[in-house]
């Protein structure tokens, strides 16, 4: 079998490094998402709009597949896990360096910390994580597992988030017309419903009113109808800094900070999602399940 | 220098994509990684969906009876990252493609999860690993 893999592919392999050579000699742009390329972008000029940093773009985090390395060869063939490096070619380069976190965050803990009653709900929950958790089903993962948003579309009233997730396109409304009270009558949703507020170069936004459907992140890390979730959004030149907090206090000891992202501009325009159609989790047969958190 | 043309080979194959994974099942929950089944047919049909992409083959039995099998992959993303498509995936109208694959561990008849998909003009697509 490794024969024959190597067989296959080291040929190929060597074909495409010559076909790439001339480029490589010419190409000088750090990796995607590494740590010199996000070093060069917060060293650009900060884009204003109306006094405040203008959040507009279309911002990439690598999208939570950062481990994905495909491999493509000219005769066709594509490898996109588990790949067998080529006889005798370079060792791997490593993933790109993880972006650095913004200076004001603190290291996110894995995982919220529950109060001592709440324990083991969590445990029971992560345990049949397959039959409760509605994120598996195709729904809105709600806040803060979505993650970052995809596309800023920002006016002087209101800022626009864009997701093209894994479960779905989903946006939100922010406005940030100095409103201080939240939509009546609204009924409570996956994503809540938000206020946005600049703090200095930073834009805030604070959302309630979720539906308690979701869960923070993975293994039953769930919340009430209370949590209410703050963000910051601070644009460093070409780059924004992210970060989410959750504040739920009936049954977290303290308030979470999830992971950190620090996004960069790019020019690769969202796209529709794929329709989401769980068709596995009938067949699955214990409720293994592995951890992506956001 | 070596590093960097293999750094370059590698991001060349990378396409840009923004979208986010959800946490999701185990696939060793549902299929039997321990085991592998060789198929050869048509794909008749590719599902670009999420969470997984799924392929239908029509497999042709020793008695001339096609049974056609569903077959889940990666994530669209994923496929994108690799430059793949629905219609990459297809194969040309009435290609016989060779398919190996984990079968599903609760006992489903012809439900499997893809390791590779072979072609016939030689291109190979490995999608989850060996």
């Amino acid at each position: 079998m490794t024969h024959r893999l190597i067989r296959r592919w080291l040929p190929a392999a060597a074909c495409a490094a010559a076909i790439v050579a001339p480029a490589a000699l010419t190409a000088q742009a750090p990796p995607r998402g590494s740590a010199e390329l996000l070093a060069q972008l917060s060293a650009k000029a900060t884009p204003r709009l109306s006094g405040k940093p203008d959040l507009n773009g279309t911002w990439d985090h690598l999208g939570g597949i950062e481990f994905i390395r495909p491999t493509k060869l000219p005769d066709g063939s594509v490898c996109i896990r588990g790949c067998a490096p080529p006889a005798g070619a370079p060792r791997p380069v490593p993933a790109p360096a993880a972006a650095p976190r913004p200076a004001a965050a603190p290291p996110a803990p894995l995982f919220p910390k529950y109060k001592p009653e709440f324990l083991a709900k969590v445990k029971d929950l992560s345990a049949r994580q397959v039959e409760t958790d509605s994120g598996l089903r195709c729904m809105a993962p709600g806040l803060p597992r979505l993650g970052p948003p995809g596309k800023i579309i920002q006016t002087a009233k209101e800022v626009v988030f864009l997701y093209d997730d894994v479960n779905g396109a989903f946006f939100r409304i922010i406005p940030v017309d100095g409103r201080k009270t939240y939509r009546k009558d609204m009924p409570a949703s996956y994503l809540g419903d938000s206020i946005g507020r600049f703090e200095g170069d930073t834009l805030v936004v604070e959302t309630t009113n979720f539906n308690d459907d979701t869960w923070l992140t993975d293994n039953g890390a769930f919340h009430t109808t209370d949590l209410k979730v703050v963000e910051r959004l601070r644009r460093v030149g070409d780059t924004i800094e992210y970060t989410a907090t959750s504040h739920d206090p009936a049954v977290l000891v303290e308030p979470w900070n999830s992971k950190p992202y620090t996004m960069w501009i790019t020019s690769q325009e969202l796209e529709e999602p794929a329709r989401c159609e769980d068709r596995d989790l009938d067949h699955v047969v214990d409720g293994t399940h592995h951890d992506n958190p956001r | 220098m070596r590093h960097r043309l293999l750094g370059v080979m590698l991001a060349a194959a990378v396409l840009a994509t923004a979208s986010v994974l959800s946490a999701h099942h185990s696939v060793a929950g549902q299929f039997d990684l321990s085991k592998q089944v060789t198929l050869k047919g048509v794909v008749s049909k590719v599902d670009w969906v999420n969470p997984h992409i799924y392929l239908h083959l029509d497999v042709k039995g020793d008695d001339g009876r096609v049974v056609t099998w569903s077959l889940g992959t990666v994530p669209t993303a994923m496929a994108r990252r690799g430059g793949l498509t629905r219609e990459s995936i297809a194969g040309a109208s009435g290609e016989v493609v060779t398919v190996e694959c984990n079968p599903a561990r609760n006992g489903t008849e012809h439900l499997g999860w893809v390791k590779t998909i072979t072609y016939a003009d030689g291109r190979r697509y490995e999608l989850s690993g060996r």
